[in-house]
């Protein structure tokens, strides 16, 4: 039951946001949703599938140009979603799940900037969860030589 | 110490400064900046000699002369010498720093500082001998057999323009022979285009006790403090990212107080040397 009246308010905000205003205004007239139980439903919808990545951080040392690294992202959700993980700007990347409460997948990367994956409808319009992975470069700082003309090589 | 730390101070014109003022002027690996926190290790490959001043030595080859260092924010290791920078502002750097007695290496081949100078592939024989015991009617004088001592002291080190400089006031710290050395030395670029023509001219002054640690013979000799002047000439033009063409020939001037020993049979001593540098 929980499942439908969720997948239908997916429904009223994905209408909504194609124009459907006016059935929303109906509906908020006639009672039967109400603006508060529309955004804690959206809220709640957010918060319970869980995105986890791991590692969260890749750190870059002065010799390092790129990171090379196996993600694994995990995600957990209170009831069974049909969904995808996306990296953005990695159309190569995808892995879906029908009818899952929960899924793993790994998968070696090498990056240089920081991934964002999300979760997403299958249809990959709507996000349902993200996380990022991000790179850090460790600050290069630079001071001067030893000035040394009385060694033989300098 | 602090006198001698004082006296640096106003010859630089300068008032105790910041070690980390001059950081921001760094912005990158040049010439003149490097890396905090990381080693850098460069090798010379080529064809060099360096003259051997002593009666019966024998000359230092340069083959395969490995260098490196590690800079820290303050503390630095340059290949055998260990420095602390005190204080650094623009172009004037001061440092205290640790560094091996330079004379060792002319009486041990297997002196650490040959492996950084040249490659370490045959021991001296003997240390310099008077007389051999078929002499007839010889005493056997003890040669010296000086152990590896380190100097340790202030340096104050600049650039002016295009020159660079270096001034070391040095004491031995390892209880050898409490000796002093002042070591200076200018750096000054003659020609640059593709690739640069330098000169440096510099001295080493070594006082008495120095002197009399390396060349002191027991009843023969006993020496006096020695100020040995030095010009170097080199040519540095870069090949790559990598290498880099040098060449260079110096010449050290030995003063009295080394040159009149009986274990010394050279007034100078001369190095050239003909390579390229690899930088890791």
């Amino acid at each position: 039951m929980a499942l439908q009246q969720f997948s239908w308010v997916r429904s009223i905000r994905s209408n909504a946001t194609h124009g459907g205003v006016a059935l929303a205004s109906v509906l908020l007239s006639l009672g039967l949703l109400s603006p508060s139980r529309t955004n804690a439903a959206s809220t709640d919808e957010r918060d319970n599938i869980r995105l986890e990545l791991r590692p969260r951080i890749c750190t870059l040392t002065t010799n390092d140009t790129q990171c090379d690294t196996v993600v694994h992202a995990t995600w957990r959700s209170p009831r069974n979603e049909s969904l995808c993980l996306v990296i953005v700007e990695r159309p190569e990347v995808k892995r879906c799940w029908e009818k899952y409460s929960e899924g793993n997948y790994s998968i070696e990367l090498i990056f240089s900037a920081d991934l964002v994956f999300q979760l997403k409808d299958l249809d990959l319009k709507q996000v349902l969860a993200s996380d990022v992975l991000r790179v850090i470069r460790e600050a290069v700082r630079y001071r001067h030589k030893r000035r040394e003309p009385w060694n033989i090589f300098n | 110490m602090a006198v001698r730390v004082g006296v640096f101070a106003i010859i630089a014109g300068v008032s105790p400064v910041h070690a980390t003022e001059a950081d921001d002027e760094c912005q990158g690996a040049t010439d003149d900046c490097v890396a905090i926190g990381g080693w850098n290790f460069s090798v010379a490959v080529g064809a060099g000699v360096r003259t051997n001043p002593l009666v019966n030595g024998k000359a230092i080859p340069l083959v395969v002369i490995p260098q490196f260092s590690y800079y820290g924010k303050r503390f630095f290791i340059d290949n055998l010498d260990f420095g602390f920078t005190l204080a650094e502002r623009g172009t004037n750097t001061f440092n205290l720093i640790a560094t091996p007695g330079y004379d060792r290496v002319y009486f041990y081949r297997t002196d650490l500082q040959n492996f950084f100078i040249g490659f370490p592939n045959a021991l001296y024989p003997d240390s310099p001998a008077l007389v051999t015991s078929s002499t007839p009617g010889a005493t056997k004088v003890s040669p010296p057999a000086p152990h590896i001592t380190y100097f340790a002291g202030p340096e104050w080190t600049f650039k002016y323009g295009p020159v660079t400089g270096q001034l070391d006031l040095l004491r031995d710290a390892t209880g050898q022979n409490s000796g002093d050395e002042i070591r200076g030395a200018l750096g000054i670029p003659l020609l640059k285009s593709k690739g640069t023509v330098s000169a440096n001219i510099g001295f080493t002054w070594k006082s008495a006790a120095t002197v009399n640690y390396y060349y002191r013979v027991p009843i023969l000799y006993s020496g006096s403090a020695a100020f040995d002047p030095f010009i170097k000439l080199g040519y540095t033009l870069p090949l790559s990212s990598k290498w880099r063409f040098n060449a260079f020939a110096e010449y050290e001037h030995l003063g009295n107080g080394i040159a009149d020993s009986p274990i010394v049979a050279e007034h100078g001593v001369a190095t050239v040397f003909v390579g390229a540098i690899y930088t890791f």
